[in-house]
């Protein structure tokens, strides 16, 4: 069967449209029971049509600082970033423009570091910051979290650097400009897209981890996933509040995300297949 | 006349640029990736545990398998390799990555070609399939447990009422659907990620090929078994590698959604409850070595046979 180029048009739109109905209706969900009272979540059947209510998120409010949450959440994602950012650039302008015969054996080595289960090496690592006496700083999250995602952030920063041709690196320093200068002024603004993807990459990868917060952290350093697994245990049956509470979780990044997804779209276009 | 002194004074000095470049990032990777990997090596091989993380001594290969002669001549083996339930949690596990990377590599790829051609609406649409991957696995694996519900969730809800289940499921609790519900859940996460690294390796195909098979009328499916898919090749082979790597160290959505289901511990799952619940952190350490090496045989195999070609050069 041959369809016209406006039936095929039609058939695509329709597909589209339900796949992404059907992607976003549990999101959807999770919003409206967050506005629900208890009582309202588990009636039967489950209610689509009901008076909105705001004490869930007063309550979440009340019982523990959300605004305290959010900033660790915010400055750890950011400074992860950061800190991950500089160590890979230089490391991965190396291994882009200097290659040597260790450069498929590093991007393979780090591969590695998704091969045991973090549960593995939780205690190794509890160790090492309880010894910096880092337990429950935002200092030992930022560090960790750059370590973590490192491996992606270089792996993604080395595909874009190699995107660029060599020779016009190499005529600006036939000028005379250093290797700094020629990072600085020439490379960073020639890939400016692909860091700003990784940059965004990371920070979602951030803000959405949480196994080391929840083991590494208690009241003072806590993220927002900590927040929510707080909610989730002793208080299994309160559906409202925990939606709340998730929503308020994944409000900021959701939002954040959406201002960058195009850039994020095409940043990957490149960094994460190439 | 060439000053080659000159050249050599160069290469060495840009020997020592990439060396102190390097530095971090390999001091980095190797306090991430060595030293706990390491670690949790050599801890396989004590009696460590969680009281006493000092204090374990050596003890060879007893955690992994042990020989033992009881006085009436009958021989034991004990260990991680004769334990039923760490052989039903590969099992699982390897079903579980199977499944789960197969369907969404289908699905992503699917919604991939859907996405690749302008439409009104294609940004909404795009940001909708997205935002799941955007959401932490916490939230999700707790919200998909509160729809999945028995009793109040609204999954078995519209079920029930369009006519394929004649009374609600207890998805999660039971042992027949756990793993289905794990699946679903997964696969609805996880779709929006491989969807988006297949879109990019679509968009890199150039668009004239495609016109030229229009013009010779070639079919759409044949344009898609011969262009189309052995272009986007090279793309999924490393999208599916690194779902493949996550995927068989799946933890935190079975933690949450099924905790204590037979049906869908994972070598993950098992690995933790040894290390952290009951105490048996040496042997839980041994499951983590052997996770591990499952991983790392598994992915060798994959690059040799699939020749991928992780550094990107010479496919350009």
């Amino acid at each position: 069967m041959r369809l016209t180029p406006k039936q095929k048009h039609t058939l695509r739109v329709l597909l589209s449209w339900g796949a992404g109905i059907i992607m976003f209706f549990p999101i959807f969900w999770l919003v409206l029971t967050s506005f629900k009272t208890e009582l309202q979540a588990i009636s039967v059947p489950p209610l689509l049509f009901f008076e909105p209510t705001l004490e869930n998120f007063a309550l979440v409010q009340e019982r523990s600082d959300y605004f305290s949450y959010a900033i660790n959440s915010v400055i750890t994602s950011f400074g992860a970033t950061l800190l991950a950012l500089l160590i890979a650039i230089p490391g991965a302008y190396a291994m882009a423009f200097w290659p040597s015969r260790f450069t498929k054996d590093i991007l393979l080595w780090m591969l590695s570091t998704k091969m045991l289960p973090a549960v593995g090496v939780l205690m190794p690592i509890y160790l090492l910051v309880q010894k910096a006496g880092l337990l429950d700083t935002r200092t030992a999250l930022v560090i960790i979290f750059a370590m973590i995602n490192l491996p992606i952030v270089i792996w993604m920063l080395f595909s874009y650097f190699k995107e660029v041709p060599k020779e016009i690196l190499e005529s600006a320093r036939m000028d005379g400009a250093s290797t700094f200068d020629v990072i600085t002024k020439l490379l960073l603004p020639l890939t400016k897209g692909g860091i700003l993807s990784t940059a965004l990459l990371s920070i979602v990868l951030c803000w959405n981890e949480a196994f080391w917060s929840i083991n590494l952290t208690a009241s003072d350093a806590g993220t927002l996933t900590a927040l929510v697994a707080s909610y989730s245990s002793p208080e299994g049956l309160f559906w409202a509040k925990l939606s709340a509470v998730s929503t308020l979780a994944c409000a900021p990044i959701v939002v954040f995300g959406w201002f960058c997804q195009k850039q994020l779209v095409q940043g990957l276009t490149f960094g994460a297949v190439k | 006349m060439f000053d080659f002194s000159k050249e050599l004074d160069l290469e060495a000095q840009r020997r020592r640029a990439a060396f102190y470049f390097l530095a971090p990032m390999i001091i980095a990777l190797f306090c991430v990736a060595a030293w706990p990997l390491l670690r949790t090596i050599y801890f396989s091989f004590t009696d460590t545990s969680l009281t006493n993380l000092y204090g374990g001594e050596w003890i060879g290969f007893d955690n992994y398998l042990q020989r033992r002669e009881l006085s009436s001549g009958r021989v034991i083996w004990r260990g991680t390799l004769v334990d039923p339930a760490w052989w039903n949690a590969v099992w699982n596990t390897v079903r579980f990555s199977v499944i789960s990377v197969f369907f969404e590599t289908v699905f992503g790829l699917g919604i991939a070609l859907v996405l690749n051609a302008e439409f009104r609406g294609r940004g909404w649409v795009r940001a909708a399939i997205l935002i799941p991957w955007a959401i932490p696995t916490i939230v999700s694996a707790k919200m998909w447990a509160w729809m999945l519900n028995d009793q109040f969730g609204i999954i078995n809800d519209i079920l029930v009422r369009i006519g394929i289940l004649e009374r609600g499921i207890a998805w999660t609790a039971s042992i027949d659907t756990a793993m289905t519900a794990v699946l679903i859940v997964d696969i609805w996460k996880t779709t929006p990620f491989m969807a988006l690294l297949c879109l990019a390796g679509l968009q890199m195909i150039p668009r004239d090929i495609y016109e030229a098979a229009k013009i010779d009328g070639v079919h759409p499916l044949k344009v898609f078994w011969k262009i189309t898919l052995p272009l986007v090749r090279p793309a999924l082979m490393v999208a599916v590698i690194f779902r493949m790597l996550d995927a068989l160290r799946i933890f935190d959505l079975i933690y949450v959604l099924t905790p204590n289901s037979k049906a869908t511990k994972t070598m993950s799952v098992i690995s933790r409850e040894n290390l952290i619940d009951f105490d048996k952190f040496a042997y839980g350490s041994a499951q983590s070595t052997l996770l591990f090496a499952i991983i790392a045989i598994f992915v060798s195999l994959y690059i040799w046979l699939g020749k991928v070609n992780l550094s990107g050069e010479g496919n350009q």
